[in-house]
């Protein structure tokens, strides 16, 4: 009896489930199938939004493409083996699909697979790189899996940093990561055949984005180089604005302030000091990172809000006020508190 | 050449064309659904020059391949979207 009550307790909850996720199947429905959503939005660390934020965040993480996915399910799901087990085809095949993506990461960078150490990522990458005490090219961090590009020839004797099974000729001991291994793979030999298409669009999203913002605003300047510099990166900042404030406000876009490894302080960017960028122009930093997936209609949404969002706070800065009327704000004595 | 691959007629390159378009459009998520959308215009509109028929031949099952990973990860996004929508999805 009670097993029933429970069973049609747990039909009950399922049952508005099924039909939406069959329904968001058919694109035809897709539009109509959940109004709820459009009016509850998200509520999260006090900020109320109605939708998802449009993403600009690339140089934290990027969206993994469904090209890659699709590589990677495979090993997750029934491929699922060991790949430095020996004795078995579940073994092999995952071995196999590791030395693939091995050669798919050699191909991009023009070495050699045997050149190629997995690790977990960037920043063990450069330990052992550093501490080892050599030559060493780093290689892309992506989503918990890394590659280290170290010369065959003339020899580099690195000290491990990871001791255990030997595995990766010693260099980095630990199971290799079959699925992730070859999601670096896929993403590499697509990066290699999009590279040409992926530039040009994203240079010209780059660019679509900076003269919007200043056709619209003065004192932007962009942080680092403008011409030796990747396309996707757009790091600016706003006079007279302070960065966590214009960080509050665009709520709708998901960026961050300098790099994403001082975030949880608020100090302004040593990357960015160590640039050259003035202290009081650090503090009004935000980067912008535009990736394979950005579209324009996100960077005019983006441009919008920002420049709303810029205007709203020199309005309300004594500052920019001042500045305004022609006092030079660097000739200005400030008294000490 | 005993092994090649027939070159595809132009109806069969246009069925394509509408299948990925097709395919682009069950994607829940924006951003991938519209870089399908335009990847697929965009391939089309570069290889509108290839006459050699075993290149046409190679874009074709390429096109082909591109169509089930598209179709299966279509399944798979729509399976894991999320309950809100995309603020680029929302109509003001």
């Amino acid at each position: 009896m009670a097993s029933k009550v429970l069973a049609a307790a747990v039909r009950r909850s399922l049952s508005p489930r099924i039909p939406t996720s069959i329904r968001s199947l058919s694109t035809a429905a897709a539009a109509v199938a959940e109004p709820f959503d459009e009016t509850a939005g998200i509520s999260m660390k006090g900020v109320k939004i109605s939708g998802r934020p449009l993403y600009l965040d690339m140089q934290a993480t990027s969206p993994v493409d469904p090209r890659v996915l699709d590589a990677m399910l495979p090993y997750f799901v029934s491929r699922y083996g060991n790949p430095h087990s020996r004795t078995h085809l579940y073994g092999w095949e995952s071995d196999e699909a590791v030395e693939v993506a091995r050669a798919q990461v050699a191909n991009l960078i023009n070495a050699s697979p045997k050149e190629i150490v997995f690790t977990s990522g960037a920043t063990e990458c450069n330990n052992i790189s550093v501490k080892g005490v050599m030559h060493f090219y780093k290689e892309k961090k992506k989503h918990g899996v890394g590659a280290l590009y170290m010369r065959r020839r003339p020899r580099i004797r690195v000290e491990p940093q990871m001791n255990g099974g030997g595995q990766e000729r010693g260099i980095r001991s630990g199971t290799v990561p079959t699925p992730l291994v070859v999601g670096m793979g896929a993403a590499c030999e697509l990066a290699m055949k999009e590279m040409e298409y992926d530039e040009k669009r994203v240079t010209k999203l780059k660019d679509r984005m900076l003269n919007g913002i200043r056709d619209r605003l003065d004192g932007v300047v962009v942080n680092g180089s403008t011409e030796s510099r990747y396309a996707g990166n757009l790091n600016l900042s706003f006079a007279y604005v302070e960065g966590e404030s214009l960080l509050m406000g665009l709520k709708e876009v998901a960026v961050s302030s300098g790099s994403a490894c001082t975030s949880a302080s608020l100090e302004p960017s040593y990357v960015l000091r160590a640039l050259g960028v003035d202290e009081d122009m650090a503090h009004t930093s935000i980067r912008f990172g535009i990736g394979r997936f950005t579209t324009e209609e996100e960077i005019d949404k983006a441009i919008e809000l920002t420049v709303n969002q810029v205007e709203k706070l020199r309005e309300m800065s004594p500052l920019y006020e001042m500045v305004k009327e022609g006092i030079d704000i660097k000739s200005i004595q400030w008294s000490q508190h | 050449m005993a092994t090649a691959v027939p070159p595809p007629t132009r109806t069969e390159i246009i069925s394509l064309f509408r299948s990925l378009l097709r395919s682009a459009r069950e994607f829940s998520d924006y951003n991938i659904r519209e870089y399908t959308k335009r990847r697929t215009i965009d391939s089309f509109r570069d290889n509108k020059t290839l006459s050699d028929p075993s290149s046409i031949a190679a874009a074709f099952t390429d096109g082909k391949s591109q169509l089930q990973v598209a179709k299966r990860q279509a399944v798979v996004y729509s399976l894991y979207a999320p309950k809100v929508k995309s603020i680029m999805d929302i109509k003001p």
